[in-house]
C-alpha cells in the first residue's frame, strides 16, 4: 500500500523510463522559483490524457497525492508535493495540437511552453497574449492552473480571459471537457472556474486558447521622474486619461541602476523612478494616445519622455524590463517577492508605505511592478546567512501585503496562493467565505489527493520555509 | 392545505423582514407570475443576513425560491413546477463603493443596470452592460443570465469584468469571492459559476466590477450585402484589419423592421468606432466604399438602443415568436445563418437575427407567419433541427417562447460541458435544490 505499491503500478502503466523515484532524481523536482521546498516521493511523466486518468486513479487506490507541474516557474509553491507523493509532469504532453487561424484559437497540450505558442502563430499575424514574465519557460498548463498575468495583460486580461475550453482529469480519475473554440454555451462556466485554481480541483489535459491579432502599431515610451511619487502619480493620472496602454510598468530609482547595469538598456542611471509605457492599436490612434500620456507624465514632473525610436531599442527596453528580477542578484544574495495589489489611486501612498518599511526593518526594498493594474512586486533584499535579516524580511512583507489589503486590495495578482499565501487568505476571506470555496474543491476532488495542503490555511505548523531554497536568478515577476 | 401552509410561511418570512414586505395574496402576485406559475409568497429583503434567513426557512419548509429583480429575464428557462417563494432584490439597492480614479465599483444587486450606466457615464465612465430593457434589467439578473449587448465586441461578457462578488448559498451561507481591484487571484473564481448560473448556486446579493474610458466621439458606418456570403465575407476584411470596433454587427434583412428608423432590406455589418477625427477619418478610408450609411449624434444613439432591444422589441411585437441566442465559433456564422433561415422556413417561421458579428454570439428571431397562428410544435422543430445542423460546441439558448411550446423541447439544448461536473457544482452549493428547481440543467 501507498506510495511505494503507487510506484511499482506507475512503472507498470508508464514504462520504469517515465517515472522516478530515486532521492536524488527526484530532488530536481522539490523547488519552484519562490522560497518553498518538498521533495517528491516519485516524480511522473505521463504521455496522454489517459496516462493521467490511470496515474489519479492509481493515487486514489493507494492514497497518495498528486501534484501537477508545469516548468516549475511559479512563485508561490503550487508545483510543489508539501506532503510528498507523486509529481505529474508534463514535459512528455508538449505538442501544439491545433491552430485554428479562421477562428483564432490553438488548442494545446499542457505542457506546451507560453512563448512557443506564439513563436507558431505569429505568421499568421496571431499571438498569445498573457505574458508572464517566465514565459519562455513556463508551460500554458501552468499559467492556467496559476491563472498567470504578465506585463502586458492591462489591455489584453489575464489568462482566465483567453481560454475557451478545457479538458479535465478529475480527483476520481475521470475525464471531463468543457468549451471547446466556443467559451460559452449552456451550464456553468466550468472553464473560468478551473482556470487559477492552482491544480486543486482537476488536472488539466488539453487547453484551447484564443489567439489575439497583432496590432498595426506599437508605441514604446519611457517617463523618467526624479521621484517615485511623480512617477506613482502619473499612472493614477493615465488612468484618469482614459487611456489603457496594453502595459504600464513602473521601476524605482534602486531597480533602475541595478537593471541599467546588467542589461544596458539605456535606462538613466540618475533617475529616482521611471514608467516604461506601451501602447498597441490603430497608427493614428497609438500616435495621438503617445502625445496625451507624454503630457500627462510631462504634467506630473516628469524630466524627460522618451519614445523607442526601432524595434531593437524597444526589445532592450522590454529586455531590462523581463530581466530585472535576474538582475537584482547583482545587489542581494537573496530577495523575496511580495505580489499584493491595490487600487491604483493607492499607489503613490503604498510606495511611501513600502518605503517606510524599508526603514523600519533596516532592509532595501526594490520596486519594480505593474503599475497600470496596481500589481506591486516589491523586492526585499536580504542576505540568507543572517537568520535576523530572513525573520525581518518575512516581516516586512507581511506588514506589507497588510497594507495592500487595508487599502481595498489583495494579497496575489498573478503569483497565485499556493502554500506561500495560504495563511493569509483569512485577511481576505471569512471562514465562510473559504468553506464555500472548500465545498467547491471537495466537489472534484473527494479524496484529498489534488494537490493537498494548498490555497486554503492549513493548521500545520511545521512548515518548510527554506531560506536556502531562495534562488536569485530564479526569481522572475 | 396550501394556504395554510403558505400563511405558516408568509408569517415566518414577514418575522424576517417586517410584514410591508412580505406578500401572500394572489392579486399582486399574479404580476409575477413566471410561465404562468403565480409565486405564492414574495419576499423583499435589504440585506444578506435577511437573504441567508429566507434561505434558510426555505430550507427547512422545502420550498422552492425564483430570484427576481427587474423581471425582465423570468421568461428564461423551463416552466418552474411551483415557486413557493419569490425573492425579489428591489431593496438591495445600494452603491457599496464607486472610485471612478481606480475604475470600479460595487453594487448590489437589485441595482437597475441603467442607473449605474449613467452615474459613472456623469464621470465620463463606461460599465459596458448595454444589456436589453436595462432601465429595468438588474444588476444581480444581468449577472445570473449572463446577458450581454453590442458593447461585448470590445469588452467581453461580464465574465471579463465582474471582479468580485458576494451570495448566499442555496442552504444559506453567506460568502464572496474575488475583491475590488482589477487583478486579483486569490482564492476559487466563483464569479465564473455565478455569472450565467440563472440564479440556481446561489442568491446574488452584490458584485464589483471594472469600469472603462467612455468613448469620446464614435460614429457608425453600415455596409450593405445582398447576402449573408458577401456579407460575411467583407466581415472577415475588417476582423483582419487593424481596425479595432467598439462594436461589430451582422444584421440580417428582416430584422431591420424591429429597427427605429432605419429601412434597409440588406444584409448589413455595422461598424462602430471611436476616436478623434484623425481615427474616424481612418476607419472611413478602410471601409472602403461599402459603406452605405454613417450615424451620428442622435440617430447613432437611437441605432445602438434598436440593436440592444432587438429581442425585446420582437417579442413585444409578436407575442408568440421564438427568440434565441447562438454561440458560435465566429468562421461557421454564415454556415449556421443559412442553416437558421431554412429550419425556420421549414416550419414556416420568419428568421431574423442582429448579433456580434466578430464573437459570433447572435440573438436571433424566428417569427411565425401572421396568416395563422403556429403549432408549438413549429418551435420545437425549428430549434431542434437548427440544433442537429449546428457545428459541435455551438449552442442554441431559447430565451422566450409561448410558454406551451417549452413541452416539447429544452429550451437549453446540450450543456457545453460535462454535465456531472455541473452537477457536483450545483450540489456542493445548493446542496438540497430548492433555488429555481426545474427551469436550469437540474
Amino acid at each position: 500500500m501507498g506510495l511505494l505499491e503507487a510506484t511499482t503500478q506507475l512503472r507498470n502503466l508508464l514504462g520504469t523510463d517515465n517515472v522516478l523515484s530515486r532521492a536524488e532524481d527526484v530532488m530536481l523536482y522539490e523547488y519552484d522559483a519562490g522560497v518553498d521546498k518538498g521533495l517528491p516521493g516519485s516524480v511522473v511523466f505521463p504521455a496522454t490524457t489517459e496516462d493521467v486518468s490511470g496515474i489519479v486513479k492509481i493515487a486514489v487506490a493507494e492514497k497518495v497525492p498528486i501534484v501537477p507541474r508545469g516548468a516549475g516557474t511559479g512563485l508561490s509553491g503550487g508545483a510543489i508535493a508539501r506532503d510528498g507523493g507523486i509529481v505529474i509532469v508534463f514535459t512528455r504532453m508538449n505538442k501544439i495540437l491545433e491552430v485554428d487561424v479562421a477562428n483564432q484559437r490553438a488548442t494545446v497540450q499542457p505542457g506546451v511552453v507560453n512563448l512557443d505558442l506564439t513563436s507558431a502563430v505569429e505568421k499568421h499575424g496571431l499571438y498569445f497574449a498573457p505574458d508572464p514574465s517566465s514565459q519562455k519557460a513556463s508551460t500554458i498548463g501552468g499559467n492556467v492552473a496559476e491563472n498567470s498575468g504578465g506585463p502586458h495583460t492591462l489591455a489584453h486580461g489575464v489568462t482566465v480571459n483567453h481560454v475557451t475550453g478545457l479538458e479535465v482529469v478529475l480527483g476520481d480519475g475521470r475525464i471531463a471537457q468543457f468549451g471547446g473554440k466556443v467559451a460559452e454555451g449552456t451550464g456553468y462556466d466550468m472553464c473560468g472556474f478551473f482556470t487559477g485554481t492552482e491544480g486543486t480541483v482537476g488536472i488539466i489535459t488539453r487547453i484551447t486558447v484564443k489567439l489575439t491579432r497583432k496590432a498595426e502599431s506599437i508605441a514604446t515610451l519611457l517617463a523618467i521622474y526624479n521621484t517615485v511619487d511623480d512617477g506613482a502619480n502619473s499612472v493614477v493620472d493615465i488612468t484618469r486619461e482614459g487611456i489603457t496602454p496594453t502595459a504600464l510598468e513602473m521601476f524605482d530609482g534602486l531597480t533602475l541602476r541595478t537593471v541599467e547595469e546588467a542589461t544596458h538598456a539605456g535606462y538613466p542611471m540618475d533617475a529616482g523612478a521611471v514608467l516604461l509605457v506601451e501602447l498597441v492599436g490603430l497608427r493614428e490612434a497609438i500616435e495621438e494616445q503617445a502625445e496625451a500620456i507624454a503630457r500627462v507624465c510631462l504634467a506630473n514632473r516628469a524630466r524627460e519622455v522618451r519614445r523607442a525610436r526601432s524595434e531593437a531599442e524597444r526589445a532592450l527596453l522590454w529586455k531590462g524590463r523581463k530581466n530585472a528580477f535576474a538582475a537584482l542578484g547583482r545587489l542581494t544574495p537573496s530577495y523575496y517577492t511580495q505580489d499584493g495589489v491595490v487600487p491604483r489611486t493607492k499607489i503613490p501612498e503604498t510606495l511611501r508605505f513600502i518605503a517606510g518599511v524599508s526603514e523600519k526593518y533596516g532592509l532595501r526594498i526594490a520596486n519594480i511592478f505593474h503599475a497600470g493594474d496596481g500589481n506591486m512586486h516589491p523586492a526585499i533584499l536580504f542576505d540568507m546567512r543572517d537568520p535576523s535579516q530572513l525573520e525581518r524580511t518575512v516581516a516586512a512583507g507581511a506588514e506589507i501585503i497588510q497594507h495592500c489589503v487595508s487599502v481595498g486590495g489583495t494579497i496575489t495578482g498573478e503569483h497565485g496562493v499556493g502554500m506561500e499565501k495560504d495563511k493569509l487568505m483569512p485577511l481576505l476571506f471569512s471562514e465562510s467565505d473559504l468553506e464555500v470555496m472548500k465545498l467547491l474543491r471537495e466537489a472534484f476532488n473527494r479524496n484529498s489527493i489534488l494537490n493537498p495542503q494548498k490555497i486554503f490555511p492549513t493548521t500545520r505548523s511545521c512548515r518548510e520555509t527554506g531560506a536556502a531554497a531562495i534562488s536569485p536568478e530564479l526569481r522572475k515577476a | 392545505m396550501a394556504s395554510v401552509a403558505n400563511a405558516q410561511l408568509g408569517r415566518e418570512l414577514a418575522s424576517i423582514v417586517g410584514d410591508e414586505f412580505v406578500c401572500d395574496t394572489a392579486a399582486p402576485l399574479t404580476g409575477y407570475a413566471i410561465d404562468g406559475v403565480r409565486p405564492a409568497t414574495w419576499v423583499i429583503p435589504q440585506n444578506a443576513n435577511e437573504v441567508a434567513a429566507i434561505v434558510r426557512v426555505a430550507n427547512e419548509r422545502r420550498a422552492s425560491i425564483a430570484v427576481a429583480g427587474g423581471f425582465t429575464k423570468q421568461s428564461m428557462g423551463g416552466v418552474p413546477a411551483q415557486i413557493d417563494i419569490l425573492l425579489r432584490t428591489d431593496r438591495l439597492n445600494r452603491v457599496l463603493h464607486y472610485d471612478p480614479g481606480d475604475l470600479t465599483i460595487g453594487v448590489e444587486s437589485g441595482c437597475r443596470i441603467g442607473d449605474v450606466v449613467s452615474r459613472v457615464g456623469q464621470d465620463s465612465l463606461l460599465l459596458p452592460l448595454d444589456v436589453p430593457r436595462s432601465q429595468q434589467a438588474s444588476i444581480g439578473g444581468v449577472l445570473a443570465s449572463a446577458a450581454f449587448g453590442p458593447l461585448k465586441h470590445n469588452f467581453g461578457g461580464v465574465r471579463d469584468y465582474c471582479i468580485g462578488i458576494s451570495f448566499v448559498t442555496g442552504d444559506g451561507k453567506i460568502a464572496k469571492a474575488g475583491g475590488r481591484v482589477v487583478k486579483n487571484v486569490a482564492g476559487y473564481d466563483v464569479m465564473k459559476l455565478m455569472i450565467g448560473s440563472q440564479g440556481t448556486l446561489g442568491v446574488i446579493i452584490a458584485a464589483n466590477f471594472k469600469l472603462f474610458a467612455a468613448p469620446k466621439q464614435t460614429r457608425t458606418f453600415i455596409a450593405e450585402f445582398e447576402d449573408y456570403s458577401s456579407a460575411i465575407k467583407y466581415r472577415d476584411t475588417v476582423r483582419t484589419s487593424p481596425l479595432t470596433p467598439l462594436c461589430f454587427e451582422l444584421i440580417s434583412p428582416r430584422a431591420n423592421a424591429y429597427f427605429d428608423g432605419i429601412t434597409n432590406e440588406r444584409y448589413s455589418i455595422v461598424v462602430r468606432a471611436s476616436g478623434s477625427d484623425t481615427v474616424l477619418a481612418r476607419y472611413r478610408k478602410e471601409l472602403g466604399g461599402s459603406v452605405s450609411h454613417e450615424l451620428a449624434g442622435v440617430e447613432e444613439t437611437r441605432f445602438w438602443k434598436s440593436v440592444q432591444d432587438f429581442g425585446e422589441t420582437v417579442q413585444k411585437r409578436h407575442q408568440n415568436a421564438m427568440v434565441f441566442v447562438l454561440h458560435l465559433a465566429p468562421a461557421t456564422l454564415e454556415q449556421v445563418m443559412v442553416s437558421a433561415e431554412q429550419c425556420g422556413l421549414e416550419q414556416n417561421l420568419l428568421y431574423c437575427c442582429v448579433g456580434r458579428a466578430s464573437v459570433a454570439s447572435m440573438v436571433c428571431a424566428y417569427v411565425p407567419l401572421s396568416v395563422d397562428p403556429p403549432a408549438v410544435t413549429q418551435f420545437a422543430n425549428a430549434i431542434g433541427e437548427l440544433r442537429k445542423k449546428l457545428p459541435p460546441e455551438a449552442s442554441a439558448i431559447v430565451l422566450k417562447c409561448p410558454r406551451e411550446a417549452k413541452a416539447y423541447f429544452s429550451v437549453w439544448g446540450e450543456p457545453n460541458g460535462d454535465l456531472e461536473a455541473m452537477r457536483a457544482v450545483k450540489q456542493a452549493l445548493d446542496p438540497n435544490g430548492f433555488l429555481n428547481p426545474g427551469r436550469f440543467l437540474f
